[in-house]
């Protein structure tokens, strides 16, 4: 259908306006993404100019056992990380939703880890969880446990890092727990106020009342806890051995091997074939999110 | 009171930042006047003690002599206190601490300066003008906001390389990676402004338009002025995320000299042991003091700014 | 209260401001040693090592009289910097096209990255300088070629020994005389050396806690991939450029590491030595506190002693007086001493591992005449004997002067230089996915230490698969690179 002589000038201003977006997404999004596609049926290293060699890339990737023990670590992290985050973060939100006094001084409290950055944390945390007594929870568990345990290796012992890790996460759930507090405040009080004339107690009113209506702000945060979650990897980078994930490789991330691949082993295409495996999972994750959403969430107003 | 705070949440599928501090402050000052939950306190008050002692330990480290640091057990309150820790840390002979500070001031300036100003031109036209196909491209752009940043770090880094070798410009070995691209809008604080945008009411532009202003005019000298606060969130998060950054930096910095702070904060770390966590957790401290401060000073404005990006469901 | 956050606000933006414009410039002028500053013309040359704390200063001070003698002379200045993970940061660097002009690698990498093509060979270089192998220890020169070029000089080699603490020994001299050991001599044989860790481990009786370890293969591990050297056998063939990790010798090497687990038990020994790796550079190094009675480790460990806990090495008199005693005498004033890491093979002596600190020129490096200069100036006979005496480590250079002997601070550096070049010395094989390798044999070492329920064999023989599937990925990656040309 042709454009009108109004419509073609909207649609010049507009890119117009558009210009440095639609620049930018050319140059550093689409051309790098279709590059990256190209090479990952490369093989380059960088030093020398890539050299196309079909599907090989892929075949070994699905054949390479570190690729699915760093996917398992990740997916093990995100199981945990998860949920634990979730409900910790719905928790605190619905916790500081009480209206008690001070409660602003509170939230800032819970929010101030989220902004510190992950190199801080990494460090600050490697030094907390140190092996022996001198760290600072093993300390309070030697103490709490009365001198019968002196804590543990959190980062050293292979089944305890990851637990170890997702533990730590839940340091920085400030940022969620606000995104929480303002969909709650968002609540009508008039629902409230009618579930509790029919009768309803707490943990009802939570579960029918609460909960449906926040679900838009859950799903939200679903999304980008999965997206997050599977690309963890400055924490890990910092906090475990320089061999690549601690002992046995059990912090060795999905991000973590795609990164050696890239700029330790000098890898390039198989690096980037797995950047598109992680573009691929990443997408099917969030599009079964928004496809179980229809079930599950309600949008207030539609 | 709040009857109509709740009405015009109801009318406005994504409410605007106004409305949701509306909100906040109509429902915290009836809630106010409740009955205290002591409950509740005696909760908050020990989970905030969890997240408050990691900071406290780190600073009390950061105090304490070497050897302090690996004595059992550990004190909470250091005996010597050793502020000279700082001192050494910014004039270590080694580290250059105060090099990574600036360099890093220099990447946030520029992608801050860069990133507002183009995604506010870009959020204009993608809210005050209608034109054919910008629900499509809007579309488009939010998808960007899935792309994990590892499908496109190796090919930038290819991209840069070759326009190194083949510009007579240098991009790798030098801040550009980092910065370069903010300056052509990102696709979170477009979205973020476009939002706010979008309240502005259309009779205002109208008017100006009658009057004959461009739309350049009307952007430059009605939107932005009304868009302050807004533009302030989207300052202070790109803010927060330049100086918080570890996999930019670590990918496109290749000379010490030019390292960011989160960079220079490895170098404290030792490989054979032997970690100076004194040292280390001071550098730490300074690192994130002006994150820290910052965010007190602009609370409302910061957590105001998450909350809206939730709220847009 | 808005008046205060405005004033903060503002003294922030100021303090950014003073940063930019007063600030530190990532091109600090430079100086030579005098405080005289560097003219323009000087060809400057950025050197990135590996080295923090004393190392670093010692290396600083040959980059200083290069600086100052030849440096003038050719106008070339060398600046160290001191990085991290220097090995991937310079491939990193050299793949963004702004390598430094020297790097200080380790040798696990060299083959790789000559392989790569990530470094400039020196050939042509070296023979102007009049450098040749004939000047050399014959590993260590062997293990800075590949495909029949030279890729690095080396800076300061070192050869593996074994390290025991004499004190120890005497101390339980009728446990071990009743074992049939001899307390005055170190283990002659890989099986003796069981022998004396096994009366050597101390355990508190009440809870079964280690309080002393004998020996701990792992502690500190360094050459634990390597450990087939010690029973006559090899990681690598090169001549036929296969992993031979399946061959009896590293069945046996293995079986032997897991030996100590079954003896000392997988909890105590984790519970005892989990915090080790991290503690080499400190006074809690293992060897250090008596926690461990044997190691295997390098010669910079008389310096470590020196610095962490001179009273190992002073057991009579300060170290500044030493030269007063009587020659008979100077080995008591030593707490510990050191001898050839015993072989499992009978006749199999002098058996070391020669590995080194090697110095390479990164390729796309925009004065590599100047950076070999100072490579060709740290090979030079007095300084590679200065610097090696700074480090307590041998030299890489096949001959070496009295002086040397006399001065070098390691007590034991004449064992070293003998064993550096003895026959039975092995190297770093020379394949270009060493690195990958050596992290790959660890594990594995790892698995036969602490996962007591999967066979050694099994082990061997999916690492020596996987590494023989990567070799060959490699290889042809680089024919195919080569043939795309």
């Amino acid at each position: 259908m042709p454009l009108s002589r109004h419509e073609s000038a909207s649609l010049a201003k507009g890119l117009l306006f558009l210009s440095p977006w639609l620049l930018g997404f050319a140059a550093f999004t689409a051309l790098p993404i279709l590059l990256s596609l190209y090479f990952s049926f490369c093989d380059y290293s960088l030093l020398q100019p890539p050299v196309y060699i079909g599907a090989a890339n892929y075949r070994e990737l699905f054949r390479d056992p570190l690729f699915y023990h760093s996917l398992g670590v990740t997916a093990q992290y995100s199981l945990m990380a998860l949920p634990a985050g979730m409900l910790v973060s719905l928790g605190l939100a619905l916790l500081l939703n009480q209206g008690i006094a001070a409660q602003t001084v509170y939230r800032s409290i819970i929010f101030l880890p989220s902004l510190v950055p992950a190199v801080a944390t990494a460090l600050l945390w490697l030094w907390i969880y140190t092996p022996d007594r001198t760290g600072l929870l093993n300390y309070f568990i030697t103490e709490l446990s009365l001198h019968t345990s002196n804590g543990a290796a959190w980062l050293v012992k292979p089944h305890l890092i990851l637990p170890s890790l997702a533990f730590m996460s839940l340091w920085g759930v400030g940022q969620t727990v606000v995104i929480y507090l303002a969909g709650l405040q968002d609540v009508p009080r008039e629902l409230f106020e009618a579930a509790e004339i029919d009768g309803a107690t707490g943990i009802r009113r939570l579960w029918h009342v609460t909960l449906p209506m926040i679900s838009p702000v859950i799903f939200f945060n679903l999304v980008m806890s999965i997206i997050g979650t599977l690309q963890v990897f400055t924490i890990p980078y910092i906090m475990l051995d320089v061999t690549g994930g601690g002992t046995d490789r059990a912090g060795y991330f999905f991000v973590m091997y795609l990164y050696d691949n890239a700029f330790t082993y000098l890898r390039m295409g198989y690096a980037n074939a797995m950047a598109w495996v992680l573009l691929l999972l990443i997408l099917s994750l969030t599009a079964l999110a928004f496809w179980s959403s229809k079930r599950w969430v309600y949008y207030q107003g539609r | 009171m709040t009857q109509t705070a709740a009405e015009i949440a109801r009318t406005h599928p994504q409410p605007a930042p106004i409305a949701a501090y509306a909100i906040v402050a109509a429902s915290t000052r009836m809630r106010a006047r409740r009955r205290r939950h002591w409950l509740t306190h005696l909760a908050l008050l020990l989970i905030c003690t969890g997240f408050i002692l990691p900071f406290l330990w780190m600073v009390s480290t950061s105090l304490k002599l070497n050897q302090q640091t690996i004595e059992y057990p550990p004190h909470f309150i250091p005996s010597p206190v050793v502020p000279s820790n700082y001192w050494t840390v910014l004039t270590h002979e080694k580290i250059n601490f105060p090099l990574f500070a600036r360099n890093t001031v220099i990447v946030a300036a520029l992608t801050v300066f860069g990133t507002t100003f183009s995604s506010a031109l870009v959020a204009y036209g993608f809210s005050k003008i209608r034109f054919r196909g910008r629900g499509v491209l809007f579309a488009v752009m939010l998808s960007t906001m899935m792309i994990p940043f590892p499908v496109t770090m190796v090919s930038l880094f290819a991209i840069f390389r070759w326009l190194s070798d083949h510009t007579a410009i240098q991009f790798l070995g030098t801040f550009k990676p980092l910065w370069l691209p903010a300056w052509f809008g990102s696709a979170f604080n477009i979205f973020l402004l476009r939002q706010f945008f979008m309240t502005i009411p259309d009779e205002l532009s109208e008017a100006a338009r009658i009057d004959g202003c461009s739309d350049l005019a009307i952007f430059l000298r009605i939107i932005l002025p009304l868009s302050r606060p807004a533009l302030a969130v989207v300052a202070l998060f790109t803010f927060m995320n330049t100086w918080n950054d570890f996999l930019g930096p670590l990918v496109f910095l290749q000379r010490p000299e030019h390292y960011t702070l989160g960079l220079g904060l490895q170098a404290f770390q030792s490989q054979h042991g032997g970690t100076e966590w004194n040292l280390l957790m001071g550098a730490t401290v300074l690192t994130i003091l002006p994150v820290i401060i910052l965010f007190f000073l602009t609370q409302r404005t910061f957590i105001q700014g998450i909350a809206t990006t939730g709220m847009k469901g | 209260m808005r008046l205060l956050s405005r004033t903060i606000l503002a003294l922030m933006l100021a303090s950014a401001a003073a940063l930019l414009i007063f600030g530190p410039r990532p091109n600090p002028h430079l100086q030579y040693r005098d405080g005289s500053p560097v003219p323009p013309n000087v060809t400057r040359i950025a050197y990135w090592e590996k080295w923090g704390g004393n190392e670093a200063r010692q290396m600083n001070e040959i980059v200083d009289d290069f600086n100052n003698t030849v440096g003038r002379e050719k106008k070339i200045f060398v600046q160290y910097l001191s990085i991290s993970t220097v090995d991937k940061k310079t491939l990193t660097a050299t793949a963004a096209g702004v390598p430094p002009d020297v790097a200080g690698l380790w040798d696990r990498q060299l083959t790789q990255f000559a392989a790569e093509d990530a470094l400039e060979p020196l050939d042509n270089l070296a023979a102007e300088h009049g450098i040749t192998p004939d000047l050399y220890k014959p590993v260590y020169w062997k293990s800075c070629t590949y495909n029949g070029r030279l890729w690095g000089l080396v800076s300061t080699p070192y050869a593996y020994a074994l390290h025991y603490n004499k004190w120890h020994f005497w101390a339980a001299a009728d446990r071990l005389r009743a074992a049939g050991l001899d307390p005055t001599r170190p283990p002659a044989t890989l099986q003796d050396l069981d022998h004396y860790a096994k009366v050597l481990d101390l355990r508190d009786p009440g809870t079964g806690h280690i309080e002393r370890a004998g020996y701990l293969p792992m502690e500190p591990g360094w050459t634990i991939a390597v450990t087939a050297y010690w029973f006559g056998g090899n990681i690598f063939d090169e001549k036929t450029n296969k992993f031979t990790l399946t061959s009896p010798q590293n069945i046996a090497a293995f079986n032997w590491v897991r030996s100590y687990t079954l003896k000392l038990g997988d909890a105590a020994m984790s519970q005892f030595s989990g915090r080790f790796g991290e503690l080499f550079n400190t006074p809690n190094n293992p060897f250090l506190t008596g926690q461990v009675s044997m190691v295997c480790q390098g010669p910079w460990m008389a310096n470590y002693i020196y610095d962490l806990k001179p009273s190992m090495s002073e057991a009579l008199v300060p170290y500044c007086l030493e030269r007063y005693l009587p020659r008979v005498a100077r080995p008591f004033n030593y707490k510990w001493d050191v001898a050839p890491f015993p072989s499992a093979v009978p006749g199999l002596n002098g058996v070391t591992y020669d590995s080194f600190d090697v110095l390479v020129i990164p390729r796309g490096s925009h004065h590599k005449r100047e950076a070999f200069e100072f490579l060709a100036y740290v090979n030079r006979q007095d300084v590679q004997e200065k610097l090696c005496s700074m480090h307590c480590k041998n030299s890489v250079l096949a001959s070496y002067s009295r002086d040397y002997i006399r001065t070098n601070p390691n007590p034991y550096i004449e064992m070293f230089e003998k064993l550096a070049a003895s026959p039975n010395a092995r190297g770093t094989p020379t394949v270009p996915i060493y690195p990958l390798a050596e992290d790959e044999i660890k594990q594995a070492a790892q698995t036969a230490a602490l996962q007591l329920d999967v066979p050694v064999e099994q082990c061997l023989q999916e690492t020596q698969d996987r590494l023989t599937q990567k070799l060959d990925q490699f290889l042809d990656g680089q024919r195919r690179r080569v043939a795309a040309r």
